[in-house]
């Protein structure tokens, strides 16, 4: 299994995309803390305004959708151009071309676990009472990993044809933040619309982020089974369209 | 570590000897598409399948029906004018490339030195820069703690551990790379002009160091200009025009006969 056979490569990218990214800019990598912040005080400012909620029931509920969002967002996007980024690991050498996907969605998910350790604070400062369901948050986030990888895999696969499948995937995640429930409750659609919305598998794990993490609940099986069994076809479409299109890629690049 | 790599309509089993051949090509062919004009995007594809005008483009035979084997501790000299599918021919056998029909067998692991330095982070430090050219390599962590300062001793950069590899020269980036190259422990070397790097004291110390790897009794590819380089290290040779093999046989043979096709071509 090329995981384990490259494992050293896989942590060496995920960590080294971390540091240029990062080392770069004057604040470091508190950039990465700071902007989910900014971002919770601009919406919490506006939206509480607009939907007259507020306190710090919605400053946590408005930031567990802010990070699990920015996970799928910052996930994806850094996934699309991972195999055009790197070309020489392409062109040059001979890796499986796999790793260079898994290890931007994984330095993406280590940049979510430090947004997710401000939660906890966040948490903690607000006195939001904890139960065993937080033992769930690794379970839901494996979930969320393979789905990211599973998008993920197709669009750096496509992006290597399609150079303008940045600017689509743009447009689509800046669509997908008000199509998911960053902002407002899942309650707040309309019944008759409701089962078209739960397709959605970033909703599904957003929800059941909320339930145990905010409210202390034990997510339905309804939710899980949905967002396994989206994650598997998700996976196995990227999986799919990664080794039909992989063999071109040093020909297209 | 063993692979086969055969075009879309081609079975392993076709044509496949039995003998222990480490590197075996039989009637390979590539071709690339050379489109007239690059359509890249998602709109451009959109816009020429509304048009109905399907893309036009030029195909080319970068290799045609190429066949030769390698044996165990032979090194093999490829050779032949600027672009006739040399370094097509190393890259398909390292897998970076997928051969259009006939098949590829490798046996054992391969290290492709196609272009030393490939994946080096300019923003990352010599030291940082070993570990990760290391991992591309597949060279385990704790074999390169145990062989970090003979790295750095052998690419003379000691005093540059910690400098970010932006600010490194050519020729110092090359060292760099070959030295951590060098550590891979694979079956099978392919060495695509990598003497072509640093100073001439570097050259010879490259040059003896790849001796001794061919007198361990490793496989080696070698694709080299320098026609002399290739006569001291390889008995046999093949020579490629047009991505065909016009040659192949001993060195002193095949290097005779090119260098009679250029003089002839040029007068």
């Amino acid at each position: 299994m090329w995981i384990i056979e490259y494992y050293d490569l896989i942590r060496i990218l995920a960590i080294s995309d971390l540091r240029v990214k990062y080392q770069s800019s004057v604040l470091g990598f508190l950039w990465s803390l700071l902007n989910p912040f900014l971002m919770l005080m601009v919406l919490y400012v506006v939206f509480s305004r607009l939907f007259t909620t507020s306190g710090p029931d919605f400053i946590l509920f408005l930031f567990v959708g802010i990070t699990s969002y920015r996970f799928f967002s910052n996930g994806t996007t850094a996934s699309v151009s991972s195999i055009v980024a790197k070309t020489s690991l392409v062109m040059k050498v001979y890796i499986p071309r796999e790793v260079l996907v898994f290890s931007s969605v994984l330095s993406s998910l280590i940049s979510a676990f430090l947004e997710f350790i401000i939660l906890f604070a966040l948490l903690i400062v607000f006195k939001n009472p904890f139960t065993w369901n937080i033992l769930l948050f690794p379970i839901i986030t494996l979930i969320y990993f393979v789905i990211i990888y599973g998008v993920g895999l197709t669009l750096g696969a496509l992006y290597v044809f399609y150079r303008d499948l940045n600017q689509i995937w743009e447009v689509v995640l800046s669509i997908g933040f008000f199509l998911s429930p960053i902002l407002y409750p899942v309650t707040r659609i309309p019944e008759h619309m409701l089962k078209y919305y739960m397709l959605n598998p970033v909703t599904t794990i957003m929800v059941m982020y909320r339930d145990s993490l905010l409210y202390g609940t034990t997510p339905s099986a309804w939710l899980y089974g949905y967002s396994i069994f989206i994650a598997i076809v998700l996976l196995g479409i990227g999986l799919a369209v990664f080794r039909r299109l992989q063999w071109r890629f040093a020909e297209e690049i | 570590m063993n692979y086969v790599r055969c075009g879309p309509s081609d079975h392993p089993q076709s044509g496949t000897g039995s003998d222990e051949s480490m590197v075996q090509v039989t009637r390979l062919s590539k071709k690339f598409k050379l489109p007239h004009q690059r359509s890249l995007t998602a709109f451009d594809r959109l816009a020429a399948f509304i048009k109905r005008q399907p893309p036009l483009y030029e195909e080319f035979f970068a290799l045609r029906d190429v066949n030769f084997h390698v044996e165990k501790g032979e090194t093999l000299g490829i050779i032949g004018p600027n672009g006739s599918g040399k370094s097509t021919l190393l890259k398909i056998v390292a897998g970076v490339l997928a051969p259009d029909r006939g098949c590829v067998f490798v046996r054992g692991k391969v290290a492709p030195f196609l272009e030393l330095g490939a994946g080096f982070e300019p923003e990352l430090s010599a030291r940082e820069n070993i570990y990760l050219y290391g991992a591309i390599m597949g060279i385990p962590r704790k074999e390169i703690d145990r062989r970090y300062w003979d790295i750095l001793d052998f690419a003379e950069l000691h005093r540059f551990e910690f400098m970010k590899l932006r600010n490194f020269s050519s020729g110092m980036y090359a060292r760099l790379a070959f030295s951590i190259a060098i550590q891979t422990n694979p079956d099978i070397f392919l060495l695509d002009e990598v003497l072509a790097v640093g100073d001439e004291t570097f050259q010879k110390k490259c040059i003896e160091k790849i001796e001794e790897i061919r007198q361990s009794g490793k496989t080696i590819l070698f694709v080299s200009h320098s026609l002399a380089e290739v006569k001291k290290l390889c008995r046999n040779c093949i020579l490629l025009y047009n991505g065909q093999v016009a040659k192949i046989g001993p060195s002193d043979h095949v290097i005779e006969t090119y260098l009679y096709d250029m003089e002839k071509m040029s007068s």
